[in-house]
């Protein structure tokens, strides 16, 4: 047990739209090791999302408890919690959400800026960074002058540029091509495999899945299934 | 294909929350951030700076505005009769008794002359009379001046319409009356007019026949219906005072010490039976009226932020709210929540500045434009003050202080809601706006 990262525990997570109460999560049971490169999948509207932000800190459960490293997060305070994000966690969103009005550099640069990491290493690890996911020269480019693809290559980079722990990534591969996607998946599992980054994605990208080691079964807000395969896919 | 290469190594697990890191908020950042986000969609921030420079240039220009009109009414009052200080016996303003008299006035004359400060004295007689023409009767206050030492003192010579003011005509004294008056009496310039007066100690009657020589007009309603000049020696003579004077009138080398309660003129004299008054005393209503100026400013003020206020709440909000959705990402990526909210109230304050720099060059160069050529307020009366002369707007270094610093500090404060609402707000319930 000493290996698991982030423990959660009878996790309900309850929306109220108007009258309406909607069970996005209902009583889940979830652990993740280090090193683990796991799907979360599901069909649309199953708790993939809510899943992934409970166990981040990004929402807080209705009931339940997760733990950060034996660590429950509802001690936290806020501060606390976005230093732990800033260090530990990198976040790949489906939509990239970068920020708009900085540049690429300045988009990879900012957690760093918050690590208080020195200029010269900045820019060290931002050119060496944008030459790994293949976007060297478009560093003082806005993103909204890149292709989605670009765009998700950055969100990327800036999740690892940080060296976090573990990444999670919500439908990463959704508003990308399946060739783009493909890529991603290469770098996500390299990463994985080369420094024992540990990575939570949702999906319902079956290639993605494919070449998780554990894969997660999400359905009405409950764990459905949860496999480890010995041999996953390997490469894209 | 991409071939990652030398990927960065992570640090160990190991030093979760219980190892927090040197936390440094990068300020710069935050100043980047907040100036490039302000000039996202420049057309609105274009016209929010527009509405709230508009604002502020037309509140510097209103303050400037008021201080040109009280400028012009106190030195309407001072300057066109009245003077900035008078002596007179005491009691003499509520009555004008022809007994309350200033004996030997030469004596209080170098008296005021020997403060350095004094620059202009004349004196006069002031009393009740009744004027009578062939086509009518009225009561008036009848004063006696002394033309060469009035001119520089009221703006007599310059209110003359009609005719002149200089003594004696053909055997007959010479009068100046307002041109209501003058209508009253169906008179002109030569015609000629029957002045009573009470005399001083007996009481008796005394009657002068005068020619019209002029006619003035102050615009002021009740000096020209009410008011004739004669000569200072003619009426000391008719009122039986010898070479005695009702008042003393002075102005200051500079007006603001009119104002100043310790001024040692005001108690130079030392006679128990002689007061020495302002123009603040001389006339209650002007100061009343003054301050209602600077209530009516107030007021003004507070209308006018009030509007500021709207539009900054209106852009903020209209700006902030949008983009909840990235303030979830800066939370999610590892912004603590009070710079997150420093973040915004950056952004709202670098609106503000730029808003009163703008508002400030806007107000500086519409008070500059009137201060020259002056707004045209004549024909108006105010508290028995005319505005004869145009007013001029003045620049004073508060209009740019006051109201830009308080237009950047309401923004500020207005910014710490949805500053403080982002900065609470769950980063994944942000994420989803």
């Amino acid at each position: 047990m000493s290996n698991i990262i982030i423990n959660a525990q009878s996790l309900k997570k309850t929306y109220k739209t108007g009258m309406v109460e909607v069970n996005a999560l209902n009583g889940v049971d979830f652990q993740v090791r280090q090193k683990e490169f796991t799907a979360v999948a599901g069909p649309s509207g199953s708790g993939k999302t809510t899943l992934l932000n409970l166990i981040s800190g990004l929402d807080t459960p209705t009931s339940g408890t997760v733990q950060l490293n034996q660590k429950e997060i509802s001690s936290m305070s806020g501060a606390e919690l976005g230093d732990f994000r800033r260090d530990h966690i990198g976040f790949i969103f489906q939509s990239y959400n970068l920020i708009p009005v900085l540049t690429v550099t300045e988009n990879i640069e900012y957690i760093m800026l918050l690590q208080g990491i020195k200029k010269n290493e900045r820019h060290r690890r931002v050119k060496k960074i944008l030459s790994e996911v293949g976007l060297e020269g478009t560093g003082n480019r806005k993103p909204i002058e890149l292709s989605g693809g670009q765009q998700q290559r950055v969100a990327i980079a800036r999740a690892i540029v940080s060296r976090p722990n573990i990444i999670l990534a919500d439908e990463p591969t959704a508003n990308l091509d399946s060739k783009t996607g493909r890529e991603l998946l290469q770098i996500m599992q390299t990463l994985n495999q080369k420094l024992g980054i540990t990575f939570v994605f949702s999906t319902h990208d079956h290639m993605i899945m494919s070449h998780a080691r554990r894969l997660v079964w999400i359905h009405d807000g409950q764990i459905e299934k949860d496999e480890v395969r010995e041999q996953p896919c390997q490469g894209g | 294909m991409i071939l990652y290469k030398k990927p960065c190594k992570p640090t160990k697990f190991s030093s979760i929350v219980e190892n927090k890191s040197k936390y440094a908020p990068p300020v710069a950042v935050y100043i980047k951030l907040a100036w490039r986000n302000l000039f996202r969609n420049k057309r609105r921030t274009l016209l929010s700076v527009l509405a709230i420079g508009v604002g502020i240039a037309a509140l510097i220009f209103v303050d400037a505005l008021l201080i040109g009109w009280k400028d012009n009414m106190i030195h309407t009052a001072t300057a066109t009769f009245m003077g900035q200080g008078q002596v007179h016996h005491k009691g003499f303003l509520e009555t004008l008794e022809v007994d309350k008299t200033i004996d030997h006035p030469g004596k209080k004359i170098n008296k005021l002359k020997s403060n350095p400060d004094i620059q202009q004295i004349t004196c006069r007689t002031r009393s009740f009379g009744m004027i009578a023409s062939p086509g009518n009767v009225q009561s008036i206050i009848i004063n006696g001046i002394d033309p060469e030492t009035e001119k520089n003192m009221s703006k007599l010579d310059e209110a003359i319409i009609k005719g002149n003011f200089s003594g004696k005509n053909n055997g007959h004294n010479k009068m100046l009356i307002g041109k209501k008056l003058a209508e009253i009496l169906e008179v002109t310039p030569g015609d000629k007019v029957t002045l009573t007066v009470a005399q001083a100690k007996t009481g008796n009657t005394a009657q002068e026949m005068f020619r019209i020589g002029g006619i003035f007009e102050f615009k002021v309603r009740e000096m020209d219906t009410s008011m004739a000049f004669i000569d200072l020696h003619q009426s000391q003579k008719l009122l039986g005072i010898n070479k005695d004077v009702h008042e003393i009138a002075f102005t200051f080398k500079d007006i603001t010490l009119s104002t100043q309660v310790n001024h040692p003129v005001w108690s130079l004299l030392g006679y128990s039976d002689i007061e020495t008054l302002s123009w603040l005393e001389l006339m209650p209503e002007l100061k009343a009226m003054l301050s209602w100026l600077n209530v009516s400013m107030l007021i003004m003020t507070i209308i006018l932020f009030g509007i500021v206020a709207a539009g900054i709440v209106n852009t903020l909000f209209m700006s902030l709210y949008e983009r909840m959705f990235e303030f979830g990402v800066l939370r999610a990526v590892g912004t603590r929540p009070g710079n997150l909210a420093f973040l915004i109230v950056l952004e709202a304050g670098s609106l503000a500045v730029i808003s009163a720099v703008a508002g400030s060059v806007m107000g500086a160069i519409l008070v500059y434009i009137f201060s020259k050529e002056g707004l045209d307020y004549s024909d108006t009366e105010f508290v028995n003050v005319a505005i004869i002369d145009r007013i001029y707007p003045v620049m004073a270094s508060h209009q740019f202080m006051i109201y830009p610093l308080s237009l950047i500090l309401f923004t500020m404060v207005i910014g710490l809601y949805p500053a403080i609402h982002a900065a609470k707000i769950t980063p994944a319930k942000a994420m989803k706006k």
